[in-house]
């Protein structure tokens, strides 16, 4: 006698798992192809690819270095700009919840979440790049900002809405002052978070590309560090290279995803064991 | 004649429009308990933090009246004055995850300024700690995270960190509805030698009258915010006035 109870369950079991394994297959195959294409460039280049000027079209591999520099100080200037303002906005937010300012700044991040990313690139494109009147890193790194505000507020806002009210209590019944009760306490507790927020949102502007396809120019022929000069960033040079005929400019973009994606990884892991778990 | 610790004068709390507590007129005198009775809903925990003004925390509350500790009017002078003045211990032990067992009560002292160098600090802590009667279990392991101790030598933790302070008057909110009955019994003993050692007063919500009889010197009876009965524990334990306090002893309400 077969039990239509146990056949239903082993069939829904048989059938989630295949699901599961359906969805997280595209990840598997980004990665596979990643390093099945980009490890032969770069055993090619050796550490020169990540040092060394990109090739001239049809001659050698020669390297990213200039687009991998441009990736860190966009990553770096725009989370100068974007961590201090989401760091305090979500603070702001979560301290007063009810004050209108705090309900518009949440709502607004919430849709500016979902904005197509090339539109900041336009719309920094005439906010700075026109008055300017030169693309430059700067431009880039303002786009790159209004990219990740959202997405880091969001992130800390949850951080720190994840405080137990009783610990926050116990500071006021302490005599502590507000901002000792926020600052000792709320942001000491979810610093992991937080942390994890910024991190998160480093490596989210570490990967865009459509803010900068008119912001920063395509520096790469040298290394440079000028706020003010062009500037590059590696997923910029993917876009370009791959959209040419030349063979050894696919084999360059290859490389540079493989450089990428461990850029992501990298990020994406430190920020799992970077700061030691608060048990509550 | 003794001082008096805390006195209330129609006090009354709206949140939200909702009257909680209504014309609550309590005296207690120094270094005596007072248990807050109460079925669940009857103002108690209210109470406790209409006196040391943790309710300005919260949104759309009203406070009317006058509460008076140790002289210090409480609703003119500064919040923060009044809750140094106070201690509170919650009903959930609440040790701050983020720091260590010595950390948790050398954290008050610290950010209040009240101590000079890390010798009186640590003095403090100490003597936190054994009031609490918690030295002797953590005394070699200071610097562990509060979350390596059972709920009830968390819930002691949290009383230390209250005492660091010095506080002339503590507030309990039922500290020994979610520990052991031998941790319970830890927490009454450390009360009750509390107030016959130190300048120190309490008032101690509790649903179970039994507990409120055994280690109390007044007891105040709360219905649905009103104040229905208060006075000496052994006279309402003998005698009480009210219908009311009568049949909530009786475990009827």
């Amino acid at each position: 006698m077969v039990d239509v109870r146990e056949v239903k369950e082993k069939a829904f079991i048989v059938i989630s798992s295949l699901l599961a394994i359906l969805a997280v297959l595209p990840i598997f195959h980004i990665i596979f192809s990643v390093l099945y294409r980009g490890i032969p460039p770069i055993l090619a280049a050796g550490m020169g690819f990540l040092t060394e000027v990109p090739p001239p079209p049809g001659g050698g591999i020669g390297g990213i270095g200039p687009s991998l520099v441009g990736t860190f100080m966009l990553a770096l200037t725009s989370s100068l700009i974007g961590a201090p303002l989401s760091f305090a906005s979500a603070l702001f937010s979560v301290e007063f919840p009810d004050n209108p300012i705090s309900k518009g700044v949440r709502t607004l991040s919430k849709a500016l979440l979902q904005i197509p990313s090339i539109l900041v690139g336009m719309l920094v494109y005439t906010l700075v790049v026109v008055p300017m009147g030169r693309f430059s890193m700067l431009a880039g790194s303002v786009a790159l900002a209004i990219m990740m505000i959202p997405y880091v507020t969001t992130y800390v806002e949850e951080a720190l809405e994840s405080v137990p009210k009783t610990y926050k209590e116990a500071g006021y019944s302490l005599g502590f002052s507000r901002t000792q009760v926020v600052f000792k306490i709320s942001v000491s507790i979810a610093k992991r978070g937080i942390l994890t927020g910024l991190l998160m949102g480093f490596a989210k502007v570490t990967g865009e590309t459509a803010p900068l396809l008119f912001t920063v120019g395509k520096q790469r022929q040298e290394i440079s560090l000028d706020p003010l000069g062009y500037s590059d960033s590696i997923s910029l040079l993917i876009f370009d290279f791959i959209q040419t005929p030349y063979a050894n400019w696919h084999e360059v973009a290859w490389g540079a995803a493989l450089v990428l994606t461990s850029i992501f990884l990298t990020i994406f892991l430190m920020s799992r064991s970077l700061t030691r778990r608060v048990v509550l | 004649m003794r001082k008096v610790a805390l006195l209330t004068e129609n006090l009354g709390v709206k949140i939200g429009g909702k009257e909680i507590l209504r014309n609550l007129n309590i005296e207690l005198p120094e270094r005596r308990i007072l248990a807050v009775m109460g079925p669940s809903g009857s103002g108690k925990s209210t109470l406790l933090r209409a006196v040391n003004r943790l309710l300005d925390t919260v949104p759309s509350c009203e406070v009317s009246g006058r509460v008076v500790i140790h002289g210090v009017d409480a609703y003119s002078s500064d919040p923060y004055k009044v809750r140094r003045l106070t201690g509170m211990v919650f009903q959930v032990p609440n040790p701050f995850p983020n720091m260590s067992i010595y950390d948790n009560v050398a954290i008050g002292p610290k950010l209040n300024g009240l101590v000079k160098d890390r010798r009186e600090l640590d003095d403090l802590v100490r003597w936190a700690l054994e009031r609490a009667m918690l030295w002797d279990e953590v005394r070699e392991r200071l610097k562990d995270p509060p979350h390596k101790l059972s709920g009830g030598q968390q819930q002691r933790l949290c009383l230390a960190r209250a005492l660091a302070l010095r506080p002339k008057l503590l507030l309990l909110d039922e500290p020994t509805a979610n520990v052991d009955p031998i941790n319970a019994a830890k927490i009454e003993e450390a009360l009750r030698s509390l107030v016959e050692t130190q300048e120190i007063s309490i008032i101690f919500v509790t649903h179970t009258p039994h507990q409120a009889m055994r280690i109390s010197d007044y007891v105040a009876f709360l219905y649905m915010g009103e104040l229905v009965e208060f006075g000496l524990t052994q006279e309402i334990a003998l005698n009480p006035k009210h219908e009311l306090t009568r049949r909530f002893l009786k475990g009827e309400v």
